[in-house]
């Protein structure tokens, strides 16, 4: 935001300057003198506040900014101990909304216009503004017109006293009665750094934490507000298991011995291509993966889908070379192919107006209907729904990218559920054949961690890691002990599969078919053609009430883990509150069935898991817990420290890993060093020695039995190929390889 | 008490009262003349020049020498726009509604003028919305200005093009500081930006801009008429020429004198404006508009001469947009501070928090005091107050914590208060406490 | 002289009651002490919790749990917006110190002088909002498991500020009274002024 030195409290003496200029909107110049503490200053900053002051209602005690409120502290710092003021206040009808999620109190208003420059710069939403004058000047919507911005909550956030609130958080609990975890909001992909606050266990408030990167501090109305689920009356809180056609509460042990029993059945029966998981987009890195190798290593079934046939194929989410939000501000162009961000995505939408609007960046709106972005686009070129950008509009945004210098970043995700993913993979592929310029894409898929299930291989034909079935075969055989012999199917197969009666045990990973799928009808015959049904839900939603089995599972808040958003980042969510009920978090609910189908993943923290992905899958190699809880800004996979590993190719966009395909870890060039003012955080490098991970001195939860032929580490593991530069590579055994052909046609 | 107005820029439209706002009219009694001849020499830089040498200083307020003004517009930027400031707001001051009301074709002349001096083709006049004559006497000139060729493509054939917008304002009174004008015209809330970057560099739309008063472009005709020496000679030290005073208060025969500076305000206020009624003495009066401090009844201050360097230098006072408001011994100093501060409390645009909140406050004070709620301490406590909206308010130079001039403005009764009227108010405090 | 001297004091003790038969009677309250607390309302029936939490805050027990609302617009609990929705405080916590007395930012919560109250079980010493709520006589509820003789809810007014109700500067250090809390006035001691 643009400083407008309203308040005044800023006021210093700048040497050679007459009067007292507000630093605000001083710019520093060479050899400036300023004084910030002289007699004359101190006077004026105590006259500004008590100017504040007058008019402010000080009725702290009421008001949910209080013992948070900048105002305060200021008066404490800077403010005259007593009020000479002795005429009436100005009074004003206490709260009135701005909207339905939005109150103002104008009494308490310092007429600071922080919400009015956000409301207009930042958010693009002018729906705030003052009115009247002198002392009366108050900030107001327009009449008959509310102030429904997605992103009203940041404007309560950024008041520095408590004349903005939320009707959501009021009267909740005192700034002092809150504990506070700073973590990811998982609600989109974008994966907003916030502040989760609870108080008496219960979360009361998100707030934005600022990580440059990402969110710049902002959140959406959406994940700030859409919090108080995590403690809704129907989350289900104890294990249920089908008894007489009745969900009835069982124990856990019941409940776990029912789901691993039947599926050891099937697999005795039908093998493991009758087993088949749904979703798991929801949860953490950690869960993803645990339930990879539960479904992929020890179940043995490629049946796998994280998406819900609204997303894009995997193939080209993980294949194709990514780019970070940054990469915005500095591209030549950016375009925008897929779903209307400000409804998807919408900080994103918030990166991408000021990309344009305020960087000058030319963008190419390419969505099929009218979007929020089309107001700052360069160009906007709609496109038939089902078909691909027009090749005028590729030439013209090359062209573009390449006469301002910079990437070309491409925003693809599915603009309707609707439209086939076709388009917009060949419209990826037609950029991607672009010669001479860097094209980057940003997967705008929505779902909350969609981006850490593929990489953990929640998808048909993956491994974790951003491998194949077939690159990673080897390497995933020696430490899970087995994977799938052949590509399996996609939500869509599985629920047509399931509708054919070939599926036996379907697993909901906290996924709604019924409500979610586009096809709904498929969906109902799907899962009335299932025979058994494990939901692994906080919810009974329609599919899950379905279920023969369910087991309540951790929600956002409650626990531990990292994620990995739409640009490769991993960052930690944290747990604030203890689960409701008995819940369990998900990687240790695929831990427990895994132990009852013979193989004891030997995982007994979130920590441990976060580090054997960070050993066997290859993209996140090294991200350790210990890395991702040090890095600041999280880490954007792959780590350069573990460049050419993975060798992505896909038709016309052949890329090696040196030169920084399928990743992005800009400003840190492939095997060079960061250049200097580098974030230290993306480019933080790994232990590069494979530290052999100690073993606990505390007892284990269960006495290892059989389980050590199966874990990889007790085993000799081969030497994983390693590479020490950009250009040497060692030969050995096989490297794991991601080698796919864009389905252009 | 002998002295006489010397019309210059209220020449035609005292020879012709009843149609000297006609291009008819006007035309008769020379309007456009000098405007041709301008555009025949074809020498934009020799008006400026002109302008230079006269040493005419801007009428509405801060009187800043014109020319110097006209001198910050970066070289070679285009396009770049002159705002004529229309918005007389001062209370007291009408001599702008004057102007435009009964000579409109002067002010188009000078703006016209003025354009080409400084290389600019379109003009805005922003006029004060309560203007309603004056509006459709300014929109009618233009109209046939333009019909006559004055205005529009390739102007008289010279190859100049100029059009005059004219755009009336909403009411505020702070849209006559001229960033705040600039925003109103931008179609934002009249509210000063912050500078730099100033008007001249930055103003209008992003583009260089110099926001000129009305009754200084209308003078700049008869100053490339009579020439800039020639204009120089008239008024005394580097106040030159003649200014209009709006006289008003008890006097007499109120109303708006154009005068040679130099003269005194005794000639000011008893001999033009025929002294005080039923022949009281002068008590107070306030020199130069509502913003401006005041100066008492003395000898010293009625002998004082209009000239802006002498009484801001020696009073502290500045003779501002040339209101003069006299007041009789029966005035109540209180209550004339009081109305003062309302106004500005009302009229505070609300970006700065001391003038936001201390006029505000500095209004209720004063009203307690005016209407016998006085305390001991509110002299002092406004005083203080005062101070921290405009520090070493009296003694001058004073500075400001706030954009504009608005907030210092309430402070300025205050310090004559403080100087003029302490002992006064104390006792009326005293008493009622 | 010197040995007698000690005897003087048995004598002087002779005759005097000094046995106090209780429970059926009690020992005179010091006008200051510190007993179970009480929330006041105003005399129209009004609460003055507006439940900030301040006292909550400042207690270095923790043992009370404040949770405020929005004061319904057709009923109102308290004037204002917001009201003290859950006021509870554990008896088998509080020390009873004060500080939450000082913190009330109404003068809301004060303190009697009773404390001979006793719990069977420990969900009894959680005093809940209905149970502190003075009555519309503005006296304590006598609850069954408590003493009450009488008295010990006279001057539930009793209480100190360290800084005067307008936060003035000048006032810092000074002890003064305030008349207006609770139920009865007491009269300043001596060196106190009336607020």
């Amino acid at each position: 935001m643009k400083p407008v030195g309203m308040c005044r409290m800023c006021l210093v003496e700048v040497e050679g300057v007459r009067g007292f200029p507000p630093a605000c909107t001083t710019p520093v110049t060479d050899g400036m003198v300023v004084r910030t503490r002289t007699d004359a200053v101190e006077k004026i900053q105590e006259g500004v506040l008590e100017f504040l002051l007058i008019n402010h209602p000080l009725d702290c005690p009421v008001c949910d900014r209080g013992g948070e409120c900048p105002l305060q502290d200021q008066t404490l710092a800077f403010g005259p101990g007593e009020s000479r003021f002795v005429e009436e206040k100005r009074h004003y009808e206490k709260p009135i909304p701005l909207s339905n999620m939005i109150l103002l109190d104008r009494e308490r208003c310092i007429q600071c216009a922080r919400c009015t420059r956000f409301a207009e710069e930042i958010a693009g939403d002018p729906l705030i503004d003052f009115v009247s004058r002198g002392d009366r000047t108050q900030v107001l919507n327009f009449a008959e017109q509310p102030f429904e911005s997605y992103f009203s909550g940041n404007t309560v956030q950024i008041c520095p006293v408590g004349a903005l609130l939320a009707r959501h958080y009021r009267f909740k609990a005192r700034p002092w009665d809150l504990a506070t975890a700073e973590t990811s909001c998982t609600t989109c992909s974008v994966h907003c750094r916030g502040a989760v606050q609870s108080s008496s266990n219960r979360i009361v408030r998100l707030l934005g934490v600022d990580l440059d990167p990402v969110n710049h501090g902002w959140l959406c109305d959406k994940g700030r507000y859409g919090i108080d689920w995590v403690h809704a009356d129907d989350r289900v809180r104890e294990p249920h298991l089908r008894v007489g056609g009745e969900l009835r509460e069982v124990s856990w042990p019941e409940a776990l011995d029912a789901a691993a029993g039947e599926i050891r059945k099937v697999l005795r029966m039908h093998g493991p291509g009758a087993i088949a998981v749904l979703g798991g987009a929801r949860g953490t890195n950690e869960d993803a993966y645990a339930w990879a190798r539960l479904a992929k290593g020890v179940i043995g079934t490629d049946h796998v889908d994280c998406q819900m046939g609204d997303g894009l194929p995997a193939e080209v989410v993980l294949g194709v070379r990514r780019a970070e939000i940054d990469d915005c501000d500095r591209a030549g162009a950016i375009v925008v192919l897929g779903p209307d961000p400000r409804e998807e995505v919408p900080v994103l939408f918030l990166r991408l107006r000021r990309a344009a609007k305020d960087l000058g960046v030319p963008l190419f709106d390419c969505t099929p209907v009218g979007g929020s972005l089309a107001p700052y686009a360069a160009h906007v070129a709609r496109r038939v729904p089902g078909e691909p950008v027009g090749a005028d509009v590729v030439e013209l945004a090359a062209r573009t990218a390449r006469e301002r210098g910079g990437p070309l970043v491409v925003v693809a995700g599915r603009p309707s559920v609707a439209e086939a993913p076709d388009a917009t993979v060949r419209s990826i592929a037609a950029f991607g054949a672009l010669d001479g310029v860097d094209v980057r894409v940003l997967s705008a898929l929505r779902r909350g961690n969609v981006h850490g299930a593929l990489e953990m291989g929640l998808a048909p034909g993956f491994l974790p890691g951003r491998v194949t079935l077939d690159a990673g075969r080897e390497w995933f055989t020696q430490r899970w002990g087995g994977v799938p012999a052949g590509r399996g199917l996609d939500a869509d197969g599985i629920l047509r599969a399931a509708a054919e009666g070939r599926v036996h045990v379907l697993v909901l990973l906290g996924a709604d078919p019924l409500l979610d799928h586009p096809d709904a009808l498929l969906a109902r015959r799907a899962l009335e053609g299932v025979p058994f049904v494990v939901a692994v839900d906080a919810f009974r939603s329609e599919s899950a009430a379905r279920a023969d089995v369910f087991l309540p599972c951790t929600v956002w808040g409650e626990q531990n883990g990292t994620v990995t958003n739409l640009e490769g980042r991993v960052q930690r969510v944290a747990r604030r509150v203890a689960p409701e009920g008995t819940a369990m978090d998900d990687w240790r609910i695929a831990s427990e069935l895994a132990y009852r189908l013979g193989a004891d993943f030997d995982l007994a923290t979130v920590d441990e898991v976060t580090d054997e992905i960070a050993a066997v899958a290859p993209a996140a190699l090294g991200a350790t817990a210990a890395l991702v809880r040090r890095a600041r800004d999280g880490v954007v996979l792959p780590l350069r420290e573990h460049l050419g590993e993975i060798v992505v190719r896909t038709r016309g966009l052949s890329i090696l890993a040196e030169e920084g395909a399928g990743t992005s870890w800009d400003p840190i060039r492939a095997g060079g060093a960061a250049p200097a003012g580098a974030p230290a955080a993306s480019g933080e490098p790994a232990p590069r020695t494979r530290r052999r991970r100690p073993v606990p001195a505390r007892t284990r939860r269960r006495p290892r039995t059989r389980s050590s032929t199966r874990t990889p580490r007790a085993s000799a593991p081969p030497t994983r190929p390693r590479c020490t530069s950009g250009t040497v590579r060692q030969a050995g055994p096989p490297r794991p390889r991601v080698t796919r052909t864009l389905c252009a046609s | 008490m002998s002295v006489e107005e010397r019309r210059i820029v209220t020449r035609r439209l005292h020879e012709r009262p009843e149609d000297s706002w006609t291009i008819d009219g006007a035309l008769a009694s020379g309007a456009y003349r000098v405007w041709r001849e301008v555009l025949r020499t074809g020498d934009p830089a020799a008006v400026q020049e002109q302008v230079r040498l006269s040493g005419l200083r801007g009428r509405g307020g801060a009187g800043f020498p014109t020319a110097q003004k006209w001198s910050f517009l970066p070289e070679g930027r285009y396009p770049r726009y002159l705002v004529v400031n229309g918005d007389e707001g001062e209370p007291s001051t009408f001599k702008d509604r004057m102007l435009v009301e009964r000579d409109p074709h002067q002010l188009v002349e000078g703006i016209a003028i003025a354009s080409y001096a400084i290389g600019c083709n379109l003009a805005f006049v922003y006029l004060r919305g309560e203007f309603a004559l004056g509006y459709e006497r300014l929109t009618q000139a233009i109209a046939d200005a333009r019909s006559h060729g004055f205005l529009g493509r390739d102007v008289l054939g010279s190859g100049f093009d100029l059009d005059v917008v004219v755009h009336r304002g909403a009411g505020a009174y702070i849209c006559g500081e001229e960033t705040a004008l600039i925003e109103s015209l931008e179609g934002e809330r009249g509210m000063p930006r912050i500078r730099p970057p100033f008007p001249a560099v930055e103003g209008l739309y992003a583009k260089p801009t110099v926001v000129n008063n009305v009754e200084t472009l209308s003078t700049l005709p008869h100053i490339v008429e009579m020439g800039g020496e020639e204009y120089a000679k008239l008024g005394v030290n580097r106040s030159t020429g003649t200014r209009i005073f709006s006289v008003s208060g008890h006097v007499k025969r109120p109303g708006n004198y154009e005068v040679e500076l130099g003269v005194t305000f005794r000639d000011l206020v008893f001999g033009l404006a025929g002294g005080i009624r039923d022949d009281r003495a002068v008590k107070f009066f306030i020199p130069g508009g509502a913003s401006s401090q005041w100066l008492t009844g003395s000898d010293e201050h009625l002998d004082a001469p209009l000239d802006m360097d002498f009484v801001q230098q020696t009073y502290g006072v500045m003779l501002g947009s040339g209101a003069v408001m006299v007041f009789d011994d029966t005035t109540d100093p209180l209550l004339v501070a009081w109305r003062l501060a309302k106004f500005f409390a009302h009229e505070s645009c609300g970006k700065c928090t001391p003038c936001r909140e201390g006029t505000g406050w500095i209004e209720k004070v004063l009203y307690r005091m005016a209407h016998g709620m006085g305390r001991p301490e509110d002299l002092d406590l406004l005083f203080d107050v005062g101070d921290n909206i405009s520090p070493g308010v009296v003694n001058a130079p004073f500075t400001q914590t706030t954009i504009c001039p608005l907030g210092p403005s309430v402070v300025s009764s205050i310090a004559s208060l403080h100087r003029y009227f302490r002992d006064e108010v104390q006792a009326r405090v005293g008493v009622s406490a | 002289m010197g040995r007698l001297s000690g005897f003087l004091v048995t004598l002087r003790q002779y005759g005097k009651k000094v046995t106090t038969e209780f429970p059926k009677e009690k020992a005179p309250r010091p006008a200051r002490r510190h007993g179970r607390h009480v929330l006041n309302r105003y005399e129209d029936g009004m609460e003055k919790c507006i439940g900030c939490e301040l006292c909550a805050g400042v207690c270095p027990a923790r043992c009370i749990y404040v949770r405020g609302a929005d004061n319904p617009p057709d009923q109102p609990v308290s004037p204002g917006e917001r009201y003290g929705f859950v006021y509870e405080i554990n008896y088998l916590r509080c020390i009873h110190c004060d500080l939450c007395v000082e913190a009330c930012p109404t003068e809301a919560i004060t303190e009697t002088k009773l404390f001979e109250f006793s719990f069977t079980n420990r969900n009894d010493a959680i005093y809940t909002k209905d149970e502190l709520l003075v009555g519309d006589d503005g006296r304590a509820r006598r609850l069954p498991w408590e003493l009450w003789l009488g008295g010990e809810d006279d001057d539930t007014s009793e209480w100190m500020r360290v800084t005067s109700p307008s936060g003035d500067a000048s006032y810092e250090g000074r002890v003064s009274w305030s008349g207006e809390l609770g139920f009865g006035v007491r009269p300043p001691e001596k060196g106190q002024a009336q607020d």
